[in-house]
Formats: C-alpha cells, sequence, structure tokens
C-alpha cells in the first residue's frame, strides 16, 4: 500500500458512509416525523446533515491526494460516457451539490416540505448512483481480480452499514446535546431515539450478516477463477491473512454487541447514555473493520497480463 | 483503424534479452529511472520431472519484449478520465500530458504495463512509436537498436504478409505473460518462442519483476 492507495481508501470509505447516512437520514426522517411531526423530526435530524456533507467534502479532498497533478483535477468529467471514472467524480459532484441544496433548504425552511422531499430524493438517488458509478470504476476487464459481481455488493453493503451505524452515532450525539440544553423536548426524543437505534441495530447485524457470508464468498469466486485470480488470493492469505482474519472477528464482534447490547438497551427508557456508547464503540469497530477490507480491496489488485 | 495502423513485431526466438532495445528508448525519450516505455521480460519456469525411475530437469526460458501495441480497442483511451489518452489515424496512441491528471487509472487497466507514471511531474507517459523518427521515414529507437533483429515495425497488414503464419500465432494462442488480445487487439506481432507452448501448460513466471 501506498500512499495513493490510501487516498482511495479514505475517498471510497468517507463518500460511501456519507450516502448511506444520507439515505439513512431520509428513512429516519420520514419515521419521526410520522411518529412526532415535523418539529420533532427536524430538532432529531437536521443537524446530521452537516457531518453527512463534512465527511463527503473531506473523502473528495482526500482524492486529490491520488493525483500526481492535482491542478487538472476539474478535467476529470471530461470522459462521461465511456470512463466510469468521469461518471464517478461527477455523480460525486452531483450528489455534493443537490446534498448542499437540501440541506440549505432543511436549514432555512425554503420552500415547501413537499419540494424540501424531492431534492431530498434526487440526492440520494444521485448517490446511490455514485456508489454503483465506484463500483464500476473497478469492473475493468482486464482485473480479474476485481472485476467479480462481489465487488459492487461489497460496496453497496458498506455503503449501508456505514450509513446506519454512523447516523446512529449523530442522533445518539445530537441527544446529548440536547439534554446539555436541557430542551423541554428530551423525552419524546428519547422515545424516537431508542426506537431509532433498535432500527439501526436491526439493520447494522442483518447487514454485517451479509458481509459475514460476502466476504468467503468473495475469496471463493477468485480461487475458483482463472490462474491469476488463484495466484492473487494466494498471495493475499499469505501476506494479509491477519488482516483478514482481523476484518472477519471485527464484524463479528460489532454485530455480536449490537445484537446483545442494542436489544437490551433499547427496550428500557433511561438508559440512552448506555445507549450512546453502544452505537460509538460498534461505529468504531465496524469503521476499522471497513476499513481493513478496502485496504485488503486495493491490495488484491492483479492485472490479467503484466 | 488498426489493420492500416502501425504495429510492432517482435521475434522471441531471435531476442537474446540484452535490453539494448529497452536502453535505446530511454536514451532517446530521455526518460527516468523507473520508466520505461519498452520492457523486455524474463519469462523462466519447469521442475524436476520423474522419468522412468530418474528425475531430469524440465526447466526454460525465453524473452518478451514489449512497449505499447497501440491496440485497436486501447482500454487506456477507453477509461482515461480526462480524454488526455488519443489514437492517432496511424493507430498510434499518445498521452497528452497537459490534459493527464496522473490518475494512474490507464496504468491498472493496462495489461502490457505500457503507461508509466513520471515522479517528476505527477503524470503519465507511453511509448510513442517514435512517431517524429517515422516521420522522418527512420524507424523507432528500439527497432533500430536491435542487435539481433528481433524487432520490426510497418503497418499491421504489411507485417502481417512479411511474417505469415508467425502472425497468426499473436491471434489465436495466448503467449505468456500476454494477456488474451480480444481484450484490446494489440497491434502486435509475435513470433512465439519453442517454449511458449511449455509456459502455457506449466507454472511459469517473469523472474526479473524488480526490472520491468
Amino acid at each position: 500500500m501506498n500512499v495513493h492507495d490510501w487516498a482511495l481508501v479514505i475517498f471510497t470509505i468517507l463518500a460511501q458512509m456519507s450516502v448511506g447516512s444520507f439515505v439513512a437520514l431520509g428513512i429516519v426522517y420520514s419515521y419521526a416525523n410520522r411518529k412526532a411531526g415535523p418539529n420533532e423530526a427536524d430538532l432529531m435530524c437536521d443537524l446530521a446533515l452537516w457531518p453527512i456533507g463534512g465527511i463527503l467534502i473531506l473523502g473528495m479532498l482526500a482524492s486529490l491526494l491520488h493525483l500526481g497533478n492535482p491542478l487538472n483535477a476539474y478535467r476529470a468529467v471530461f470522459n462521461i460516457g465511456s470512463s466510469w471514472l468521469s461518471m464517478e467524480i461527477a455523480s460525486g459532484v452531483l450528489f455534493a451539490a443537490f446534498g448542499a441544496l437540501f440541506t440549505l433548504m432543511q436549514w432555512r425552511k425554503i420552500g415547501s416540505f413537499a419540494m424540501r422531499n424531492v431534492v431530498a430524493w434526487i440526492a440520494a438517488l444521485i448517490g446511490l448512483w455514485l456508489v454503483y458509478s465506484m463500483s464500476q470504476v473497478y469492473m475493468l476487464r482486464t482485473v480479474p481480480t476485481w472485476d467479480v459481481w462481489t465487488t459492487p455488493v461489497t460496496f453497496f453493503t458498506t455503503t449501508l452499514l456505514l450509513g446506519v451505524l454512523a447516523i446512529g452515532t449523530v442522533f445518539a450525539a445530537n441527544y446529548t446535546l440536547l439534554q446539555r440544553r436541557n430542551s423541554a423536548h428530551t423525552d419524546v426524543q428519547a422515545g424516537l431515539l431508542r426506537n431509532t437505534l433498535r432500527g439501526v441495530s436491526v439493520a447494522a447485524v442483518l447487514l454485517l450478516g451479509i458481509e459475514f457470508v460476502i466476504i468467503p464468498m468473495h475469496y471463493a469466486v477468485l480461487a475458483a477463477g482463472s490462474p491469476v485470480t488463484v495466484a492473487a488470493v494466494s498471495n493475499l492469505m499469505s501476506e494479509s491473512g491477519l488482516l483478514l482474519g482481523l476484518r472477519l472477528a471485527l464484524v463479528f464482534i460489532g454485530a455480536g454487541f449490537l445484537a446483545v447490547f442494542g436489544y437490551r438497551y433499547t427496550f428500557r427508557p433511561g438508559h440512552e447514555g448506555s445507549l450512546g456508547v453502544l452505537v460509538y464503540v460498534a461505529f468504531a469497530l465496524v469503521l476499522v473493520a471497513e476499513v481493513l477490507g478496502r485496504v485488503l480491496f486495493y491490495a488484491s489488485y492483479a492485472n490479467i497480463g503484466l | 483503424m488498426s489493420e492500416n495502423g502501425y504495429a510492432f513485431y517482435f521475434d522471441s526466438t531471435a531476442c537474446t534479452g540484452c535490453k539494448t532495445c529497452q536502453i535505446a528508448c530511454k536514451d532517446k525519450h530521455d526518460l527516468a529511472v523507473g520508466v520505461n516505455w519498452r520492457r523486455v521480460y524474463e519469462v523462466s519456469g519447469g521442475d524436476w520431472v520423474l522419468d522412468e525411475g530418474g528425475y531430469r530437469n524440465s526447466v526454460f526460458g525465453y524473452y518478451m519484449s514489449l512497449a505499447c501495441n497501440h491496440c485497436a480497442n486501447p482500454i487506456c483511451l477507453e477509461v482515461c478520465p480526462t480524454k488526455a489518452i488519443s489514437k492517432r489515424d496511424d493507430g498510434i496512441v499518445l498521452i497528452d500530458q497537459n490534459a493527464c491528471i496522473g490518475c494512474r487509472y490507464c496504468e491498472w487497466a493496462c495489461p502490457y504495463g505500457a503507461p508509466q507514471f513520471q515522479d517528476d511531474i505527477g503524470r503519465m507517459s507511453k511509448c510513442t512509436l517514435c512517431y517524429d523518427y517515422i516521420d522522418e521515414g527512420k524507424s523507432p529507437a528500439c527497432v533500430a537498436a536491435c542487435p539481433s533483429r528481433a524487432l520490426d515495425f510497418g503497418p499491421l497488414d504489411e507485417m502481417e504478409a512479411k511474417y505469415g503464419e508467425t502472425s497468426e500465432l499473436h491471434r489465436v494462442a495466448e503467449i505468456y505473460p500476454l494477456p488474451d488480445p480480444s481484450l484490446t487487439e494489440p497491434s502486435l506481432i509475435v513470433k512465439p518462442h519453442r517454449n511458449a507452448v511449455n509456459a502455457a501448460n506449466q507454472p511459469a513466471r517473469v523472474a526479473n519483476t524488480e526490472e520491468v
């Protein structure tokens, strides 16, 4: 791994986390809106838009570190229609633009509720298209270790997994903030938080379960492939087998942790503090696991030729 | 286009692995250490084989000199996000360094290792087929320099006519370590070494990875 690859690890992880969080935020918002009305939903969700935008911008800045000649970066969208890399950058910029527009509208309450909803939907769909484009960047017919169906599946799993956990973390932090301000809304917010974090736990456990199946399947697909992929897998196992084991262990611990404690605390009012710690720890564990996974993904590069 | 475009011819049976082509290229284009527009790959393989109660060896080796194959269907051009890579009417694939952002995506994609990252300027470069020499009616530096005349160049159809049956081989057979030619349709004609067959049937490797 060199500096260039690290820039890509940071970019892809943060951009996917941003998309996943935005989608998860939309789902939670519509739930909170139905349950407690738009004011409580705003109080719970509005602040979350800022870190979502922040990590996206951070990720895009990191991607510039990958370039040997960043001053020309604007040219990266010139070959749209042929290069998925152009598509990736273009959809990343569009996602950022629509996300920023929505944040502005939501923050200043510009436009009707329906109008803001439409902008949010557009942003979310562009975000998902961004994740798809990102996966297609690696589906090169000359790179058999990446050109497998598990690549897009893994990218989307990472997106949703980091998304739900990151947004859960932000909600927990937002709740602590409201408590510090002695907000009159804490009771309603505590209820919303517990229910949301229960949903987050269930979704995360499911996604971690999928990952626990997909990771071995990915290596099985490669091991059953051409001599190039077979050699790449055996190299990876001998050089980075420990990292892979660590990643699987973290996925397992993260899932187990959420399943046991998430279930215990989300049904009991008054344990919001412990719930917060739970979601912070789970997010940290899974983030490390996903970064490790992405590092291994880049390390698995093998060209069909030279 | 490629039928009329330029192609390299490489005779693997004549190559001695001296790397004069590589050095002539470096000299002509003033390439830095680590940037090799032409590379000579040393292929080797074989092992001890049990044969009628005794062991004999089946070791073999041969060379493969490669630059850019100026493919008919160049994946570098297809994936380059900035359109910095273009193909001229005569088939020569070129990188415009003013447009290049140094993302190295072409380096990932190319199955021949042709695009090279230039650390000093943060951009990609690769074989230009010495189009300036061609315009002057001269041969590319590598072709002119080869002491065993293992390299030649010319329009693809002329090369195919000139080297006859050998040209079939780059179309139908994979010669280790070359990838399936249908991926990018390289303008390359290789006369395979007799041991290329061995490489296809038993483990072979590029032995000089630190050099290429």
